[in-house]
């Protein structure tokens, strides 16, 4: 057998029955079939899915950084900074690069707490965290601070801490117009105001660094880094003048203070031909450079309570946890609250301003004329009112014709004249006014009123004209501000109803023009006559009405008080508080108008003894509001003739002149002289040339050697009449230039002086009175 | 066995005859490519990883490591290849105790690395017992394969005889949890029992037992069903299970035609995980591109081709069968770990010879092949004259 095998496979050896062929078998496979897969495969990832494959491994083995871009600037109509960003880094520590680079992590905490004012604990606990490869430590370090950091780590060569360039947003005005520019928060988004309305513009375009690089942060070899520049945001140019604003928010502040305000101020100006807001300000504003901040003093203390109030409770504790859920609520209640800007988020109950409205309709319809009548007996019952009307006036006013019904504020006048309006036309024209629809204003948050059905004034059958009535004066509904300003401008404007609007211009980085907002009619709303008319009548409310307070010399101005209780805020007993805002919406000039002024007070308290009504209060503060601006907006002055002490003389240099020319001279200006020495020649005048005066003032004119100039203590003028307060001027040897109410025949008293009581001035100082009616009510 | 020695004593005489004095030189020289390019390849794919471990301050950490066991392994290789065959089928025996020993040494002593005890130290040197055991089971089941003759066609012999001496190691490296060893060897033992003559359908039924055997052990490791999913659907979880295969994925398939050229993976910079050792055949389809891949492939496939033709020209049935289960050794571990790295197989853990860092592995590759030309050495002219005739 076996030599028979060995003959037939000659060469081969025992057992090797099919074992060659296997083997071949074998090598066939392993050698060349089982490749054939691997090789199929790889053609499919190398060749057909290479795309594929290339971008996942690009994407893998490269970072992206986003670089932020520079945003834009805010800039008031004067080009003034209002918001910028400022260059600042960010430092940040990489653990693991300091582990790994062995640095002397306490000493270095050490050097980097005294360097960024931080506690070298926290920076030590930081640097230890060695799971992190991105530790920030510090927030917008300036430049200063960051080179001293840069020559540490050079000195030092230390590696693993890093800075990077960042943004800061700042705001050099502070709490100036907060609310209208708005601030950036923390992930760098407009929030309010401007920069939210025009983020996509102030925000830029970002830029982007691609860096090739291996894992762990390991560098490659041939690294590489793509850069794509950031692209700065656009230049914000709004309407806003700075120096209106804080003329505003000054005299505003100084009313809250005068009055005792509890709930802060709103007001406004802005521009009846164009739409522009000049000013525009919610007292108890904020800073945007620190907008977290609570601004307002007391409740800022009240926070602090009762932040101390959980912090003393032991920790984890149900009461712990409740107690830190209020401080939260408060804080972020607090903080929305100073963010609103109340002239375009929160609806109102306007009052008697809203009467200028409601006059307009009904003189532009025809359902009144300027010689209509109206009786008021100080209560009546209108029919389809189930409540009796009072009028301010219980005693009534008897009988007076159109212009005295603006004048006098008169309720029952104004519901009469709704009547005779009639429900349709009343809504309307009110509708017309833009009482109902958003003003369209660039700003965010703004909101619309509450009105009326149409169905609740129109529908008088059914519904009673308890709503007319009561709507016509301003009451039961609620508009925003910039609502009211927008359709007073309309009246005084000729009839025109517009889109206010607060940028002007937003221009890219090269100055090329991204956006021009142009004034924008909306449409007319009242003729050109009516609104003739309703300047006449405006100006007469100031110069014969509740408004006098409101008076300027030198300025004819026009407008409307308003008193509104707040009927919506109860008591803790539920009962309505019968807070009250008082408000005034100036016009000036009245010959031709160009700014519109409405100020309002949030519930002034009663403690001050004054009367509450926008006649006492808010009048005078937009009379000083429209004496600050006016000038400054080269408007001139104009004094009528017949009016000596209202006019304002400048003084000339009345020095070298004998004591007679100088006398004849004075006399020409209607000012008084006062000899002082014996000599023949003035020597020296106090005020000095160039001062300007009142009409009938008393200037001092030193002749011979100089006397000794004296000084006089400031008498206390408040509540002199100006006769009285004119008297002891000339007694102590001080001018007086009378401000505010023109009418000085006594029933106006003094209530602001510019100098204060008891201060030490030199003889013949002008000290400015303002002399306010203090019964005015409307 | 009185019959065995009278025949060995005639082989001998034919040896002297007909035997070559030189070993196989295209064997030898494919050989040497393969482990030249392997090295030069394992430089490239592990210069960041020496890079990032020594803190910048040597490329070179592996490759030098790799290096004094490339040049251990050729002495060895120089050294066996003079070796005959005879003294290899007299160590079958004590070489396959031996190791069975060292592994259970390796259950009681051994080193833990990731999580698996695969590593002893003895006399200072770590080495796997495993690299050695594999070794061991193909000398003996060729040593088996010359005793059992015609009868592996039974299944006493084929498939008891074969199986008894197979699970001497399986079982140690089961309690080892040594996966791809046991998963390696199993298909080693199964070529090499065709090749002796087991029947195909017991063979069959031994496959399926073993796939059986995979997916139950696999499923007791507690890891099957992630890696599964990873095999199937990597991009489910990127970041963790299917991290690996899809940094392996996006080195290869970036590497395109003609690759990114040599020395500029990017991959390897610490994305691919087990870049110089697993994974280098990713590194090389990125660096060397589809044409690279497929000459390694085919200098890989002329290896193993060159290897059988050794086999099959060799002197007797021990040379032929252990020729063959050594080269199959080679082939079997190429194509899992390509398979693998290319996700055309679930992970694994094989290494790829003389690629992948690894200096056990290496020096015992080297002198298993050192064997192989020893084989080459005494090969059967006459076989191949009256073949090739």
């Amino acid at each position: 057998m076996k030599k028979q095998r060995r003959t037939r496979h000659s060469g081969r050896l025992r057992g090797d029955s099919g074992q060659h062929r296997r083997i071949l078998a074998m090598a066939v496979f392993l050698g060349v079939a089982a490749f054939i897969p691997v090789a199929l495969q790889l053609y499919k990832l190398m060749v057909t899915d290479y795309d594929y494959y290339y971008e996942k491994a690009q994407n893998n083995q490269t970072r992206t950084t986003l670089v932020a871009p520079d945003r834009g600037t805010v800039y008031d109509r004067n080009m003034n900074i209002l918001a910028c960003s400022e260059g600042v880094e960010t430092v940040y520590l990489n653990p693991r690069e300091l582990r790994q680079a062995g640095v002397d992590l306490e000493e270095t905490a050490q050097e980097l707490g005294a360097l960024l004012e931080k506690e070298p604990q926290w920076i030590l606990e930081q640097a230890k965290d060695f799971s992190m490869r991105y530790k920030k430590i510090a927030d917008s370090i300036d430049s200063e601070t960051a080179e001293k950091l840069r020559t540490y780590i050079n000195t030092q060569a230390l590696s693993g801490i890093h800075l990077e360039p960042a943004s800061k947003r700042v705001y050099p005005y502070g709490t100036l117009a907060s609310q209208v520019i708005g601030f950036v928060n923390a992930s760098n988004t407009g929030s309010e105001g401007v920069e939210a309305a025009y983020d996509s513009y102030l925000q830029g375009g970002s830029g982007k660094v691609v860096t090739g690089k291996g894992n762990n942060e390991m560098d490659m070899p041939y690294s590489y880094e793509a850069y794509q520049a950031a692209q700065p945001g656009c230049d914000v140019v709004l309407t806003l003048d700075t120096t209106v604003q804080a003329c505003l928010e000054k005299q505003m502040a100084a009313a809250i203070d005068r009055y005792d305000v509890q709930n802060g101020a709103f007001g406004m100006v802005m521009d009846v031909d164009t739409g522009e807001i000049l000013a525009m300000a919610t007292l108890g504003g904020y800073d945007p450079n620190d907008y977290l901040r609570i601004c307002d003093e007391a409740t800022a203390e009240k926070l602090k309570a009762l932040q101390q109030q959980y912090t003393s409770l032991p920790e984890g504790t149900q009461k712990y946890e409740e107690a830190r859920q209020q401080y939260l609520q408060a804080l972020q209640a607090a903080q929305l609250k100073q963010w609103r800007n109340r002239c375009i988020s929160d609806g109102y109950e306007p009052g008697s301003t809203f009467k200028v409205l409601t006059m307009a309709a009904a003189l532009d319809s025809g359902a009144i004329s300027l010689n209509s009548s109206f009786h008021c007996g100080g209560a009546e019952n209108i029919p389809g009112r189930s409540q009796l009307l009072h009028c301010w006036r219980s005693t009534g006013h008897g009988s007076q014709q159109t212009p005295q019904a603006l004048q006098n504020s008169c309720n029952i006048a104004f519901a009469h004249i709704a009547l005779s309006l009639g429900g349709e036309r009343f809504y309307e024209y009110i509708r017309n006014f833009g009482v109902m629809e958003k003003t369209g204003i660039d700003l965010a948050g703004e909101s619309k009123g509450i009105f009326f059905d149409r169905e609740l004034v129109t529908n008088t059958q059914k519904w009673g004209t308890a709503s007319l009535t009561s709507g016509s004066f301003g009451q039961t509904f609620k508009l925003t501000p910039l609502q009211l300003v927008r359709a007073i401008a309309c009246v005084v404007n000729g009839g025109y109803l517009l889109e206010p609007y607060m940028v002007s211009e937003v221009t890219d980085s090269q100055g090329n023009t991204v956006l021009r907002q142009e004034p924008t009619v909306l449409r007319q709303v009242i003729s050109n006559e009516t609104s003739k008319t309703m300047c006449s009548l405006m100006e007469s409310v100031v110069t014969d009405g509740t408004a006098k307070n409101a008076q300027v010399y030198g300025f004819s101005i026009g407008g409307k008080t308003g008193t509104s209780e707040k009927i919506d805020v109860l008591d803790e007993n539920g009962n309505p508080t019968l807070d009250k805002i008082v408000s005034f919406v100036g016009v000036a000039p009245m010959d031709d108008p160009r700014y519109i002024v409405l100020v309002a007070l949030d519930t002034p308290s009663r403690q001050t003894g004054l009367y509450i009504s926008g006649g006492v209060m808010a009048a005078p503060t937009v009379g000083a509001v429209l004496a600050d601006i006016l000038p400054y907006l080269g408007v001139s002055r104009s004094y009528p003739e017949d009016a000596p002490q209202g006019k304002t003389v400048t003084l000339q240099d009345l020095t070298g002149c004998t004591v007679e020319q100088a006398k004849e001279l004075l006399q020409q200006q209607g000012l008084e002289a006062l000899i002082q020495g014996n000599a023949q020649t003035v020597t020296a005048q106090v005020p000095c040339p160039g001062t300007q005066v009142t009409g009938g003032s008393q200037v001092i004119l030193y002749c011979g050697p100089m006397a000794q100039q004296q000084t006089v203590l400031v008498p206390d003028f408040t509540g002199m009449t100006y006769q009285q307060a004119a008297d002891k001027a000339r007694k102590v040897g001080l001018c007086i230039l009378p401000q505010g109410n023109q009418d000085l025949s006594g029933a106006t008293v003094a209530t602001l002086q510019s100098c204060p009581a008891g201060s030490p001035v030199p003889v013949g100082t002008t000290v400015r009175l303002t002399f306010t009616d203090p019964a005015l009510r409307d | 066995m009185a019959a065995g020695k009278a025949l060995y004593a005639k082989e001998d005489r034919r040896r002297r005859t007909l035997a070559g004095e030189t070993v196989d030189i295209p064997f030898l020289v494919i050989l040497l490519l393969v482990l030249a390019v392997g090295l030069t390849m394992l430089y490239s794919a592990s210069c960041a990883q020496s890079l990032y471990d020594t803190g910048y301050r040597s490329s070179t950490r592996y490759l030098q490591r790799q290096a004094v066991c490339a040049v251990i392994g050729l002495v060895a290789m120089a050294l066996i290849s003079r070796v005959p065959a005879e003294f290899w089928l007299k160590m079958a025996w004590p070489l396959y105790f031996g190791s069975i020993v060292l592994l259970l040494l390796v259950l009681l002593f051994g080193q833990t690395v990731n999580g698996a005890k695969r590593w002893i130290n003895i006399a200072g040197l770590q080495f796997q017992p495993s690299e050695i055991a594999k070794f061991t089971l193909i000398l003996l089941f060729a040593k088996l394969t010359r005793g059992f003759g015609e009868d592996a066609k039974t299944f006493r012999y084929g498939v008891l005889g074969f199986g008894v001496a197979l699970m001497g190691i399986l079982v140690p490296l089961a309690l080892e949890r040594h996966l791809s060893a046991i998963m390696l060897m199993g298909m080693v033992a199964v070529v090499m029992m065709f090749v002796a003559g087991t029947r195909g359908k017991w063979l069959m039924a031994g496959a399926a037992g073993a796939v059986v055997f995979v997916v139950v052990y696999v499923s007791l490791l507690g890891y099957a069903g992630d890696r599964i999913t990873a095999w199937f659907h990597p991009e489910q979880d990127p970041g963790n299970t299917g991290y690996q295969i899809l940094q392996s994925l996006y080195a290869i398939g970036s590497g395109g035609l003609f690759g990114l050229g040599f020395g500029k993976s990017k991959q390897k910079y610490m994305y691919l995980p087990f870049q110089y050792n697993d994974y280098i055949f990713a590194v090389v389809c990125e660096e060397l591109g589809l044409v690279g891949a497929l000459l390694i492939i085919a200098l890989f496939g002329a290896l193993i081709l060159r290897g059988y033709w050794i086999a099959l020209r060799a002197r007797d049935r021990f040379s032929t069968v252990l020729a063959a289960g050594l080269i199959t050794q080679i082939a079997v571990q190429t194509i899992l770990n390509m398979g693998v790295v290319t996700n055309l197989l679930p992970s694994t853990g094989v290494a790829l010879p003389f690629f992948s860092y690894g200096g056990t592995a290496l020096a015992v590759n080297l002198g298993e092949m050192g064997i192989l030309l020893s084989i080459s050495r005494y090969r059967n002219r006459a076989a191949k004259q009256e073949e090739f005739l």
